[in-house]
């Protein structure tokens, strides 16, 4: 990653690791996230915090192209997303997989590979030993060949991490984490993430629980339909940041999306 | 021409039949992990009116151009589906019913029409000539080998070599779809891809069975394997083997019975599911009942030992057995040797009581502690938990336990063995 070392055209400052520029997200046409402007210079464990409903996973889809931008850009490192998939490992919610598909633990870790692979490389020794490395670092290398469907909750989101580990990426972004898991696994997973920062890593983590985000998150976005508030976690986790993350005062955000969406006004 | 004696003319037509089950069940397999099956059957009945028009504008049965025709109508079929969902609103699996239902009746018209013109009928169509094979060959080599059988390796040695290199692709778009997008799995160029792979194999599985029951071949053996095998390149394989296996017994059994082998064939198909369901060593009917036969048996096992311990306890009578089967079971535990004469346990007996007494109470005076219930309510949910507590969980309540080795109702609890 060259460009990351490249000093920005503006001035002397790094180019920041992820730089979302006046991002609009929406659903068919309904708007769901406003104009989001969000600058991560360096690595550290960043938490996306807000409500239910309020756009947390949809940040981390637009930045992956998961879901299409309405305006805005995305840039990693400098470079847009195109140039940077290699770099981004993803950890999507536990909703989003059929756990009954038959795969194993071994299985899913080295889909992690296959980025790096390209299209029509098949998978060999080093792909498979990096497959079993990541699985031993969250503490699952004796549950490798079992069904994914067969392991606790915890388990199967850390068999997710470990796939991330495989791909060896610069920026983590993980989607709710730590729901559904119980304190052990939670243990677990933070650790892996802390040495991932420890290793240089940006690790993004979107995160729904206000008392674990205080002690866990270096930096935190407050996120509830638009940016609310971004930076060092002691400095954003202030009660009057939180009453404007979690009062609804964003029912007019909401009224006018649905009001995009159906071509109409609102009252 | 004829493809040699009538033996050589059964080889032929049970190969084919096998070539074109393997190519079914391969491509099956990726359309039940996607929960997607009746897509196959939606993709089987579309192609029919493209097979007819190709046929028709005069195209050879079982060549290229009708296999390119299928695979049109097949995407033409899913892009109407996803049509009708955005502008109708109409949901996915009705949007396919109504789709694929329209282009089969235009197919059945346009083939009745040109029946005149063409060498295609309706019946063959819903049914299959597995046993015409063998009668419409090509020199091959200088060996005269049945068309279908040509067409349908062709497909077969396709499928394969495109699977092989793709099949990763192939399992993270089924698996985790936002997960390979956001890899860089092209994942509507994977899914585009098997649904023509589907349309290819059903157009060459309508010669063997019919568009009805090609169904069977796509759907059939991959939901047997996946019952067994737990992984999706086993699951393949084993799919595979169910298909060609189904083919071959079906059409020799077909030939026995004077029937038609496209029928014998799915109904071998369904037996092995059947078989593979009742089997199947994790969760297959007979080890379902079996694990709650074994776990009923323990629980009058212990039960009865239990009863007969607490009446020593209290120098008493024990309570009689409560069910059948743990009347049985306090027989049993007689011939054993591990309840002896009216009232008294041996040594193995008694260590196995105590440690159903000992779950029993611990679990009351956790409950009692815990839960803030009264004395009355503690014992019912012991009766039960107490089957399924193990040591390390006896010893974790024990040492959490404060007070004594009492239980609420102030008896001793007895120690791990």
């Amino acid at each position: 990653m060259t460009d990351s070392a490249t000093p920005s055209a503006t001035g002397d400052r790094p180019v920041p690791l992820v730089e979302f520029h006046d991002v609009t997200v929406a659903y068919g046409r309904r708007p769901v996230l406003w104009n989001v402007d969000l600058v991560i210079d360096a690595p550290c464990l960043f938490g996306i915090i807000g409500p239910n409903g309020a756009g947390k996973s949809t940040l981390l889809k637009a930045a992956l192209g998961l879901v299409p931008l309405v305006g805005g850009t995305v840039r990693f490192a400098g470079v847009p997303l195109a140039r940077a998939r290699h770099t981004i490992g993803y950890v999507p919610q536990r909703e989003s997989v059929d756990w009954d598909f038959p795969v194993s633990a071994f299985d899913v870790v080295l889909m992690g590979t296959y980025g790096r692979l390209g299209w029509f490389r098949r998978p060999g020794p080093a792909e498979r030993a990096s497959a079993r490395d990541s699985l031993a670092r969250v503490g699952l290398a004796d549950v490798a060949d079992r069904q994914i469907g067969r392991l606790s909750g915890g388990q199967q989101q850390r068999v997710f991490l470990a796939r991330a580990l495989a791909q060896e990426a610069a920026i983590y972004l993980l989607d709710e984490p730590m729901a559904g898991v119980d304190a052990r696994s939670q243990e677990q997973i933070f650790d892996v993430l802390a040495s991932l920062r420890a290793s240089g890593r940006l690790v993004v983590v979107v995160h729904h629980d206000l008392r674990t985000a205080a002690e866990w998150f270096d930096r935190v976005a407050l996120i509830d339909m638009r940016l609310v508030a971004a930076g060092p976690t002691a400095t954003v986790l202030t009660p009057d940041n939180l009453r404007r993350t979690y009062s609804g005062q964003v029912e007019l955000l909401r009224e006018v999306g649905l009001a995009v969406a159906e071509r109409g006004r609102t009252s | 021409m004829m493809a040699g004696t009538a033996g050589g003319m059964h080889l032929w037509a049970i190969a084919t039949a096998s070539v074109v089950a393997a190519a079914c069940a391969l491509v099956g397999t990726l359309l039940v992990v996607r929960r997607q099956s009746l897509l196959g059957d939606a993709i089987g009945h579309a192609v029919l009116p493209g097979i007819a028009l190709a046929v028709l504008a005069g195209a050879r049965p079982g060549g290229v151009a009708v296999f390119g025709a299928a695979v049109a109508c097949a995407l033409v079929t899913v892009g109407l589906v996803q049509v009708l969902r955005a502008v109708a609103g109409l949901a996915e699996d009705a949007g396919a019913g109504v789709v694929f239902t329209s282009l089969f009746a235009a197919g059945v018209v346009i083939v009745t029409l040109g029946a005149s013109r063409i060498d295609l009928d309706a019946s063959c169509v819903l049914y299959g000539i597995l046993e015409m094979v063998p009668f419409d060959t090509v020199p091959v080599g200088g060996v005269e080998v049945p068309r279908g059988f040509v067409s349908s390796a062709a497909v077969l040695a396709a499928l394969v070599a495109v699977a092989v290199p793709t099949w990763k692709l192939q399992v993270f778009s089924a698996f985790d779809p936002d997960g390979a997008r956001a890899a860089g799995v092209p994942v509507a160029a994977v899914t585009t891809g098997l649904l023509a792979a589907t349309a290819v194999a059903t157009v060459a599985g309508f010669e063997v069975v019919g568009a009805v029951l090609v169904v069977a071949l796509l759907v059939v053996p991959a939901a047997a394997a996946e019952l067994l095998v737990h992984r999706l390149h086993r699951v393949a394989l084993l799919a595979v083997a169910f298909a060609v296996g189904g083919a071959i017994v079906g059409y020799l059994l077909a030939y026995r019975w004077n029937t038609s082998a496209g029928g014998v064939i799915a109904v071998v198909l369904v037996a092995q599911y059947v078989v593979a369901a009742l089997l199947a060593p994790e969760d297959g009917c007979v080890a379902q009942v079996a694990g709650r036969v074994r776990f009923a048996w323990r629980v009058a096992r212990e039960d009865r030992l239990a009863a007969v311990w607490r009446a020593m306890e209290q120098r008493g009578t024990p309570a009689g057995p409560r069910s059948a089967l743990e009347h049985l079971a306090g027989w049993w535990l007689r011939v054993r040797g591990r309840i002896v004469g009216a009232a008294s346990l041996s040594a193995a007996g008694r260590r196995e009581a105590e440690m159903v007494v000992r779950s029993h109470r611990l679990w009351e005076a956790w409950l009692g502690r815990h839960a803030d219930l009264p004395l009355d309510h503690l014992h019912p949910p012991a009766e039960w938990v107490e089957h399924h507590l193990g040591e390390a969980a006896r010893r974790r309540i024990e040492a959490e336990l404060e007070h004594g080795r009492g239980d609420p109702h102030g008896r001793e609890i007895p120690p791990e063995a």
